[in-house]
């Protein structure tokens, strides 16, 4: 049974593949579990809830042990009503559990996986027909659809009047019933679609039923900024992902989109859309279920009382060894393979194990398979570049597992488990630059779950960490590395670039890595790049210099002629309204002028007609541009790249470098 | 038990006391008097404190407790048996939990019954308005320049336009 498609609507409805795809309905109306410390007081109530809700004693599982209460045969706005009439006293339990999710989780079946594969494999089989839309047009703006792109097992365009151009399209997709639906902004046109199928009097057919769910929009936090997340139309059993806006798609693939749907028991048509931290909080939902544990409805277990200096010395963040800015070569970086979720496992960090350390914690066992998971396609991957979508999936979902420890929606998080993990790498990064050091290696900088080292042999120094750590280890060799310098001149901890030892060129935090950089410097860095990625030594990156900045001087020479639309900036918005004016506060009030609908979190693209007077044009409509603006942008990034230059006397030893600090970060 | 606050201005045990003020004010009235070192505090704050970093406390008596949601906060306060209540308003912990404001209102008035409970904030905002409703005493304290804080961020606020704390830039996987 390889279930393609999942939804709720009174019952479970399952859309499976077995060579057609057909819907099955199972009859499931699950109860939540109730708790009460003193149920006495509350007898008028629970008489209620037995007469009216079925609502029957039982004993239930929680991570922190077994509980007796009740299990209620009703939805959530009972259970919100339980809640306000015992003042809040009353502890809930799997009211918010996506139903069909739960379902899957009982029965021990899972999305996008037959029945003899394990969810933690690695390969996932699947034959699903693909069809691809893209629709010509700024989708912000247009409204008409007289010009579309289709693949499927030809490539064919649609050009005319827009009802022809519709119902062509609409008869492709009955007579080709393809499982998959790839289209860029999908989420965005959708709506304007169904609206004008409805104007022209056509049934748009991408749901098996005709029927569409609907995913509202909102803006969220996410890791300190906002972000923006569309509106979306989802059709039943059908696949349809928007390829422009989903970060799973982006990342994975549909492989990646797949693995997620399977490990979180969630649908792809959600998985799609659905960040990495939902991803991972639904996979432990999903694995709390299938164990048999039941899920809090509200998180109102508070961080125990804590001592003013217990609390300082224990919320540090991760450690970090700011690097003397400069041009180092031969360096080996030293990455920890999931280093907060090893650490999870190996300590056995969870909201129950923190009084009681012998018990197995859940969020250990539950993410033990996951991290196996993810070894093994970390693994893979180098030699099957299919794997990699996959593998990115994982990483994120566990990059983000580290983090729903301490984030107030987290189901089974707690801060004191944050606290632990980064005090635990704290430690593992030290004790392995004390290692680094005793083994006559030079620590050029750390960062978290990474160390920047200069010397031999590495695999003994490889060996020994893990050996001590007990947790794996990569290394990458870079030929000579620039660590960048911050605006007071000591070292900056996320901004560096250098050559791998395969001659490919690894960069972090330079224009040419930034989503906000205009594609004309963009293209600039990258050619520099380009150039002095054929440099294997410092010495040749010196000799390199006047090829690069020929390249800049030929940017600086070209950039009046460029086309305007190289040199948009897109940016993420974080609010609407400024106080000050700014480049960007004139850009959301032009987006608004236009009568585009803008929100906190959606993306803009602009290009500076005039930095001045804060005259910005939409990318899609501008003509013209700013000079002297985009020079100064062209001009900090080529100060990027010519720092190699400025620095090319190696810095080749630590001795003498003990003013490098060490700092924490949250 | 009584705290000076301001000059003038005495809080005093048995009540619930909803304070906006300038946060040097507060921090300075915590950090100046010796004698809070005697009785048991409780701070209590959401994740991020605009005032932790600056109270300057070693007494064992100084109790933290950090609520991450409404609900957390109820817990809390519900479970404070301390001399001194002192509340750092979060906004945010609201957002989406709109109805956990008359029930976290309710325990702040009840827990200051016996203890002396501060709710306090550097800038009203509508969860705070709502809360203090039940506050025996609101101060409003000025600095002394006339001016206030700025606005506290509301994740609410962000929505409608306020400005973002830094953004996490470590998070860079490879």
């Amino acid at each position: 049974m390889w279930i393609l498609d999942s939804a709720y609507r009174g019952g479970v409805d399952l859309w499976v593949r077995d060579g057609a795809v057909t819907k099955i309905r199972h009859d499931y109306d699950p109860p939540f579990y109730l708790y009460l410390p003193d149920p006495h007081p509350h007898h008028d109530m629970i008489g209620t809830l037995e007469s009216e809700y079925h609502a029957g004693e039982c004993t239930f599982t929680t991570i922190f042990g077994e509980l007796s209460g009740y299990r209620v045969f009703a939805g959530r706005s009972v259970a919100e009503a339980i809640e306000q009439q015992t003042n809040y006293e009353a502890q809930l339990f799997n009211v918010d559990v996506r139903i069909d999710q739960r379902f899957m989780a009982e029965h021990g079946i899972f999305p996008c996986g037959a029945e003899h594969e394990s969810r933690f494999s690695p390969d996932i089989s699947y034959n699903l027909r693909r069809f691809e839309i893209s629709i010509r047009g700024n989708p912000s703006l247009s409204a008409a659809f007289t010009d579309i792109d289709v693949t499927h097992e030809r490539c064919e365009r649609l050009h005319g009047r827009e009802r022809n151009v519709l119902a062509d399209l609409f008869s492709l997709v009955t007579a080709c019933d393809p499982d998959v639906i790839l289209m860029p902004d999908a989420d965005t046109w959708m709506p304007k679609l169904q609206k004008q199928a409805r104007a022209h009097g056509l049934e748009m057919p991408f749901s098996r039923t005709g029927k569409y769910r609907r995913m509202d929009a909102r803006s969220y936090w996410s890791y300190g900024r906002v972000e923006h997340k569309e509106s979306a139309l989802i059709p039943d059993g059908r696949i349809l992902i928007d390829t422009e806006k989903s970060f799973v798609y982006r990342e994975g693939g549909l492989a990646g989109v797949l693995m997620a749907a399977r490990l979180s028991g969630l649908p792809p048509n959600l998985t799609s859309r659905f960040t990495p931290g939902t991803l991972i909080s639904s996979y432990e939902v999903y694995e709390a279920v299938r164990r048999g544990i039941v899920v809090p409805f509200r998180k109102s277990d508070a961080e125990k009382v804590r001592r003013f200096a217990e609390l300082r010395a224990a919320d540090r963040g991760g450690m970090m060894f700011q690097p003397a800015p400069g041009i180092y070569g031969d360096v080996d970086e030293i990455d920890f393979t999931s280093l907060y979720p090893s650490i999870i496992v190996q300590a056995n960090l969870s909201p129950e194990t923190i009084e009681h350390p012998e018990r197995q914690g859940f969020l250990p066992a539950v993410l033990d398979p996951l991290l196996g998971l993810r070894i093994r396609t970390k693994q893979l991957k180098k030699s099957d570049p299919r794997y990699a979508g996959i593998d990115s999936i994982l990483k994120w979902m566990l990059v983000t597992c580290f983090g729903y420890t301490g984030y107030k929606n987290a189901k089974f998080g707690r801060i004191e488990v944050h606290e632990g993990i980064t005090g635990r790498s704290r430690d593992i990064l030290m004790r392995t630059k004390d290692i680094a050091e005793a083994m006559g290696f030079c620590v050029l900088h750390g960062i978290v779950d990474c160390l920047w080292v200069q010397g031999s042999p590495i695999e003994a120094l490889k060996a020994h960490i893990e050996q001590t750590t007990r947790l794996l280890t990569e290394i990458e060799h870079f030929d000579w590395i620039v660590f960048l310098p911050q605006n007071d001149g000591s070292g900056a901890y996320n901004r560096y670039y250098g050559r791998l030892s395969d001659g490919s060129v690894k960069v972090r935090g330079i224009a040419a890595r930034r989503h906000d950089t205009p594609e004309y410097i963009r293209a600039m860095q990258r050619d520099m790049l380009t150039v002095m990625a054929s440099t294997a030594t410092i010495a040749d990156v010196g000799k390199a210099k006047d090829l690069v900045k020929a390249i800049y001087r030929h940017a600086v020479q070209n950039l009046p002629y460029a086309h305007a639309q190289d040199l948009a900036i897109n940016r993420r918005i974080s609010r609407l309204t400024y106080t000050h004016r700014c480049i960007e506060g004139a850009a959301v009030k032009e987006y608004q002028k236009r009568g585009v609908a803008v929100a906190p979190g959606a993306k803009i693209s602009y290009v500076v007609r005039d930095a001045r007077k804060y005259a910005i044009d939409p990318a899609w409509s501008a003509g013209s541009f700013d000079v002297r603006y985009y020079r100064e942008l062209l001009d900090k990034a080529w100060g990027e790249i010519s720092y190699a230059f400025m620095s090319e006397k190696p810095s080749l030893n630590c001795v003498g470098r003990d003013n490098r600090s060490i700092n924490t970060i949250h | 038990m009584r705290i000076e606050l301001s000059k003038g201005i005495t809080l005093q045990s048995g009540t619930f006391n909803a304070v906006i003020a300038p946060e040097k004010v507060i921090v300075a009235a915590i950090n100046s008097h010796a004698d809070l070192q005697r009785f048991l505090f409780l701070f209590v704050c959401g994740n991020y404190s605009r005032l932790l970093s600056g109270i300057n406390r070693t007494s064992g008596n100084f109790e933290i407790r950090r609520a991450f949601t409404a609900h957390q906060l109820f817990t809390i306060v519900k479970e404070a048996s301390h001399t001194i209540v002192f509340v750092e308003h979060d906004p945010t912990m609201f957002d989406g939990a709109e109805k956990m404001i008359i029930p976290v209102s309710g325990a702040l008035k009840d827990v200051g019954r016996e203890a002396l409970v501060i709710l306090y904030t550097p800038s009203m905002d509508r969860p705070f308005s709502a809360l203090m409703r039940s506050a025996d005493r609101v101060f409003q304290i000025t600095a002394p320049d006339g001016s206030m804080d700025r606005p506290q961020r509301s994740a609410r606020s962000y929505r409608i336009g306020g400005p973002l704390p830094p953004a996490q830039t470590t998070l860079e996987v490879s």
